[in-house]
């Protein structure tokens, strides 16, 4: 048995080029019999799904043999060379590498499932299936990566999938500056994690995490290198994480990439990609671990980025955006557990997130493709909580599903998001009290928002027939459309035909949404398990979690359990997230308190959260207008200055010419002597000298 | 006939010049029969391109190999020498395969046909000849005749303003080019033989003033080749106005005329300035990246904009010869192959768009993706490329460059941290005008104005096919860069270490002239070989 296991682990590459076949024979058909494959819906679906299908049985496989203790595996081959320069590639296997390769596959086979609803009357089936396959690759690949570099490359690449995927319905003005914004945004965070590769690579000659960390730690403890210095290599690497886990300063894509098809949101931008910040922190521990500067660093921008999140969220009537934000708070629960030494805490709620985050996305999908039976296909509508409420009664799978979801998310007992987030609380707490104090109140604070959303969605009454409320948005839509793009920007009227058009094809939908069919509530339940159950893995009195996932495999002594300490940690984090609900029940459910009044009541904090904190207004003006005006400068200098110059010169000679052709008589051998005149100059005068 | 004393070379350069020579007896009257003569002309040669070096070309050495000398003027010891190396030989390939490639993409052409394939290959043989000679005299004579093709093609097929294009082409280029003949008889006539052989002109001692002068005269004249800011201004125009096949060797050519000269010449011959100049190179290779990404981005013409951001991606190719590692040299020649693919991809791409959409302001774009799909995901794949995305060569090329040059040793740690940022810099703006481009083509709703007066029609199997071709070779690169590396590696390792040699002794003696540690961007190194 062993060594068909050992045999497998030569196979292991397998797990990310499965995919990557699938996508590239979609693909070639795609460009090549463009029609023909655009009608293969089924084959192509099929073909896969059970590719990915086969990449995630291996993954079990090999999830199964590190629990019984496998050793890593891992195995390199030259990539590139220069003389005594060597580059590898290759992969690994180890504890972290597995769970991640679970994660992934489970949740992107589910995705892939679901889109088969979802996206049943897409023009574009098969080329989504094409880029899911393709971003499936991209993410294996990278959770199995054995050095920083090939990180980066996948890295990379998973940002090119999340491009295309954004960017999907291409005809949209909103999906195409979405996504734009999503590769520019990460593009920033991965100058600052080439920068610091490089540094540590200068320092310490390997792209290795363990050897990098063992060499930086010896080089600052010996003087070779000035800790501050250190320092600022680790944080630059830090960076590619901010950007690809939506954390601040640069999570302002994650939002704006809700334009892309709900599937996407749930497998990307919820479940895997934007973990893959965490999991580069957890791979980089080595490094991060012994320089405490850093470590206070990614503590802390995870606790402002999880405030932050939470905060914004309350406001968001865009069921979508809701959920974005509250990925981006629960991102930076994970980010400052790593921060604050809480490796196997952060990396199980990362795991219990992707579980419960891709129920709610799908859900939210579901919801949509519900509504759309009634408002069309308008993301303006469809999408709003204001025309929702009372879906329970037409779906009450996605309804049940989704309350699931908000339970685990909020982190009420027994649910997954309680034991995970309950441990990252602790943990804080027994590090830095004003850490602790911050996630606390996140806690409450998303507690609050999932059920404002749970009820604005699914109880009370249906309000989607509601035409008055329909105008108001659409109204308003235009007018933010209009206000971003500046006067004049935009022709107004050809804003008012297309929402025209969307009238027009109202007639043909119904007036009550339906639940969806079986390919995406299947996935919702299957993804109900692990949201209820998987937190069992991880209790504080039996974490076999922990004893898995520990750095470099030693399971260190467990801290002996404590259950006063654990009763009152968990009954605060409890009782905040039930304050929370109870707020949401009376102004929500049973509409005791008006939300609106108090909205009116604190304008100034209303309109910040309204406005996501009025970040993306600054960086419009500083970076994106800042950006095109030194640019517009350059080209100036550029065609006035520079060519200006050379045409100029050309005048002169012109001129110069008209005088000089006097001297000019046509005989070869004067011309001779100006060039034998020249070289002659030449060597003399070097020769001297 | 005996495979190894076969003259390859000269039969490979001379081919379609002759081939050329028949063309204008070819009974054509439309122009169909003429240019599946010159695809084949240029299919056959390049065919015994791949043939002599798989036959002859052995990858371990670091010389010059397939070498044939013929004396032809005895007097002035000029000699019709050829031979490759790991520099010459992957670009005579990629010469082969991107003019193979540019007749098949001139197909549409239909004005003066017979004149147009006739250039055509008469620059192909042109362009082999420069980089297969190694007779400093020939070359010049090769670089001067590669120039009228380029000149005629530029001002008969070009667009508007194509003769305004073309002179500033050729006064350009021309007056760069003669600097290099002033330098290359200053060089042959040193010391006691005259001779124009580029390997005896490389060991003969030159004193440093000398050799700075002569750095400086080849530098000028390979600038305005490559180009190096301030002297690219030639560039745009002639991009902006020429056509698609043009283009294609334009880009994917031409420009590596310059960066091998450099390495040939400056690099190789004058090793002792090269020292000198090797910062003032990363300077300048810093203004390239950063200064024309920043132009690129704000340029509201398609072609311009493309013509730019290849200025940009020169900039590593200057940075990766002055960087002292075999690592940042592979790493520049790696970036000329690969942009030569890159590069000639967008311009092809450009061009097709551009005879669907009659407009190459971006304005009067937009939302094109719908109707031409297979364009959209062509052009997304190929901006990705030049974007150096990971798989791809581009990215190789560049982390190369990045990691050769932030390991050096001869540079002072603040002067290659700001080099750095800089360059890393143009990694942020790169994606912001490619992407912006695409998003102003392809994206959004379609531009009514657009739809109604233009057939927008999808792309062709022959341009899907053109495309497929040069993505094969990036990719294949990108996933395995050794397959390319390895074809130079002996060679730009046995000249680093020359270099490093020259290096080092000039650190230790410092005779006469002023050290090069006295530079405050340069240190002594610690060179390990």
């Amino acid at each position: 048995m062993m060594e068909s296991i050992d045999l497998l682990y030569q196979y292991a590459w397998l797990v990310p080029v499965l995919p990557l076949v699938g996508a590239a024979i979609v693909g070639v058909g795609l460009i090549s019999y463009s029609q023909t494959t655009s009608k293969l819906r089924q084959p192509a679906a099929v073909l896969i799904v059970s590719l990915t299908g086969a990449a995630m049985v291996l993954s079990f496989l090999f999830f199964w043999s590190q629990v019984q203790g496998h050793p890593t595996y891992t195995s390199m081959f030259e990539w590139a060379a220069a003389g005594d320069f060597h580059l590898e590639m290759g992969y690994t296997v180890d504890h972290l590498a597995a769970l991640m390769l679970v994660v992934v596959t489970t949740v992107a086979f589910l995705v892939m499932i679901y889109t088969h609803g979802y996206m049943a009357h897409d023009p574009g089936y098969v080329r989504f299936y094409a880029y899911l396959s393709l971003f499936s690759s991209s993410m294996l690949g990278l959770v199995i990566s054995p050095n920083l570099l090939q990180v980066y490359v996948f890295w990379e690449l998973v940002g090119m999938c999340s491009y295309l995927l954004i960017g999907f319905w291409y005809n949209r003005k909103a999906a195409a500056e979405a996504c734009q914004k999503a590769f520019v945004t990460n593009r920033v965070g991965d100058f600052g994690l080439l920068l610091g590769m490089l540094a540590l690579f200068w320092a310490t000659g390997s792209f290795d995490f363990q050897v990098m960390g063992d060499r930086l730690t010896n080089l600052v403890n010996t003087g070779g290198l000035a800790p501050t210095l250190a320092a600022v290599f680790a944080v630059l690497v830090f960076l590619g994480p901010v950007a690809k886990s939506a954390q601040f300063p640069l999570h302002v894509w994650l939002p704006d990439a809700m334009e892309g098809p709900t599937p996407i949101s749930a497998l990307i931008h919820a479940a895997t990609m934007v973990a893959a910040g965490v999991f580069l922190v957890a791979r980089m521990y080595p490094v991060f671990e012994p320089i405490p500067a850093v470590m206070t660093v990614i503590a802390w921008t995870g606790a402002f980025t999880a405030l932050m999140g939470a905060t914004i969220a309350i406001t968001q009537n865009d069921i979508k955006k809701g959920l974005a934000f509250s990925t981006m708070s629960q991102l930076g629960y994970m980010v400052m557990a790593m921060g604050v030494g809480a490796y196997s805490a952060g990396l199980f709620h990362l795991m219990t997130h992707a579980y419960f985050k891709a129920m709610l996305f799908l859900g939210s999908g579901s919801v949509i493709h519900g509504m759309e039976a009634v408002v069309g296909h308008d993301p303006v509508l469809a999408q709003d909580m204001r025309l929702m409420g009372g879906l329970r009664k037409y779906m009450p799978i996605t309804a049940l599903t989704f309350l699931i979801g908000t339970l685990a998310i909020c982190g009420i007992p027994p649910f997954a998001g309680f034991w995970s987030k309950d441990e990252i609380l602790s943990s804080t707490f027994a590090v830095n009290p004003a850490l602790w104090a911050i996630g606390w109140l996140t806690a409450g604070i998303t507690a609050f928002y999932m059920f404002r959303m749970y009820f604005s969605t699914f109880e009370g009454s249906f309000r989607g027939n509601d035409q008055a409320t329909r105008r108001q948005l659409k109204q308003a839509h235009l007018q933010r459309l209009g206000l971003s793009l500046g006067p004049g920007a935009m022709n107004p009227q050809e804003l008012t035909l297309d929402s025209e058009d969307d009238h027009s094809g109202d007639s043909h939908h119904g007036h009550e949404p339906h639940e969806s069919p079986l390919a995406m509530t299947f996935p919702l339940l299957v993804l109900a398990v692990p949201s209820v159950l998987i937190g069992l893995l991880g209790t504080p009195f039996a974490n076999f979690f922990e004893a898995f996932i520990h750095p470099g495999g030693v399971a260190e002594e467990l801290e002996a359990f404590d259950w006063s300490e654990f009763t009152l940690m968990a009954g605060s984090s409890v009782a905040i997230a039930t304050v929370g609900i109870v707020l949401a029940v009376l102004m929500y459910r049973t509409r005791v308190i008006d939300a609106g009044a108090i909205a009116s009541k604190i304008p100034f904090l209303y309109n910040v959260s309204l406005h996501k904190w009025y970040v993306d207004d600054l960086y419009e003006v500083v970076f994106v207008q800042g950006s095109r005006r030194l640019a517009k400068q350059v080209l100036n200098i550029d065609i006035r200055i520079v060519d200006g110059l050379v045409n100029f010169t050309g005048f002169v000679t012109l001129i110069t010419g008209e005088g000089l052709k006097y001297l000019e008589n046509g005989r070869a051998q004067f011309y001779a002597l100006i060039v034998f005149g020249a070289v002659l100059g030449l060597v003399l005068l070097s020769g001297i000298t | 006939m005996d495979l190894e004393t076969f003259p390859w070379l000269t039969t490979v350069i001379l081919f379609p010049l002759l081939a050329s020579l028949a063309i204008p007896l070819l009974p054509d009257e439309n122009g169909k029969t003429v240019r599946w003569y010159a695809l084949i002309v240029g299919l056959i040669d390049f065919v015994l391109i791949v043939v002599a070096f798989a036959l002859n070309y052995d990858f371990s050495q670091s010389g010059l190999q397939l070498v044939e000398t013929y004396t032809w003027v005895p007097q002035l010891d000029l000699k019709w020498s050829l031979g490759v190396d790991g520099l010459s030989m992957p670009l005579v390939l990629l010469t082969g395969f991107i003019t193979t490639l540019a007749t098949l993409a001139a197909w549409p052409v239909t004005l003066k046909p017979k004149l147009f394939y006739f250039l055509l290959l008469a620059m192909y043989s042109g362009q082999i000849g420069v980089f297969a000679v190694q007779d400093l005299l020939l070359f010049f004579l090769f670089w001067e005749l590669e120039l009228i093709p380029v000149y005629l093609l530029l001002s008969i097929w070009g667009g508007k303003k194509r003769l305004y294009a073309a002179t500033k082409f050729i006064l350009y280029t021309a007056g760069g080019s003669l600097f290099i003949l002033v330098a290359a008889l200053a060089m042959a006539f040193y010391g006691d033989a005259v001779s124009f052989d580029m390997g005896l002109l490389a060991e003969k001692a030159y004193p440093l003033r000398l050799q700075l002068l002569l750095y400086l005269a080849f530098l000028v004249a390979y600038a305005v080749k490559l180009p190096i800011i301030p002297l690219h201004t030639w560039l745009p125009d002639a991009h902006g106005e020429a056509t698609a096949p043009v283009h294609m060797l334009l880009a994917g050519i031409l420009l590596k005329m310059g960066g091998y000269a450099l390495i040939r010449m400056n690099f190789g011959m004058l090793p002792d300035a090269h020292a000198y100049f090797a910062p003032i190179l990363v300077i300048l290779g810093c203004v390239n990246i950063v200064y024309a990404a920043l132009t690129s981005f704000a340029q509201r013409n398609l072609k311009r904009k493309i013509a730019y951001s290849s200025i940009s991606h020169m900039g590593f190719v200057l940075i990766g010869i002055a960087s002292f590692t075999n690592l940042g040299l592979s790493g520049a020649m790696l970036q000329m192959v690969s942009h030569g693919l890159i590069g000639a991809s967008l311009f092809f791409l450009v061009g097709a768009t551009y005879d669907r959409t009659h407009t190459l302001v971006l304005e009067e774009m937009g939302g094109v993706g719908k109707k031409m799909p297979k364009i959209f995901a062509m052009f997304t794949t190929c901006s990705l490329a030049s974007l150096a995305l990971p798989g791809m060569s581009g990215f190789v090329a560049e982390l190369m460059v990045f990691v050769g040059f932030a390991t050096s040793d001869a540079y002072s740690f603040t002067f290659r941290l700001i080099a750095v940022l800089f360059m890393a810099i143009g990694v942020i703006l790169t994606p912001i005008y490619l992407l912006s481009m695409l998003r102003e083509i392809f994206y959004g709703p379609e531009n009514k104005a657009l739809v109604e007066h233009e057939v927008l029609v999808d792309a062709e199997p022959r341009e899907v096919f053109i495309i497929a071709c040069l993505l094969v070779p990036i990719i294949g690169f990108g996933f395995y860069p050794k397959l390319l590396t390895q074809i130079y590696d002996a060679t730009t390792q046995s000249l680093n270490f020359r270099l490093n040699q020259v290096f080092v002794a000039s650190q230790k003696t410092g005779e006469g002239s002023i050290p090069v540690a006295a530079l405050p961007v340069l240190k002594a190194p610690a060179i390990s070989q």
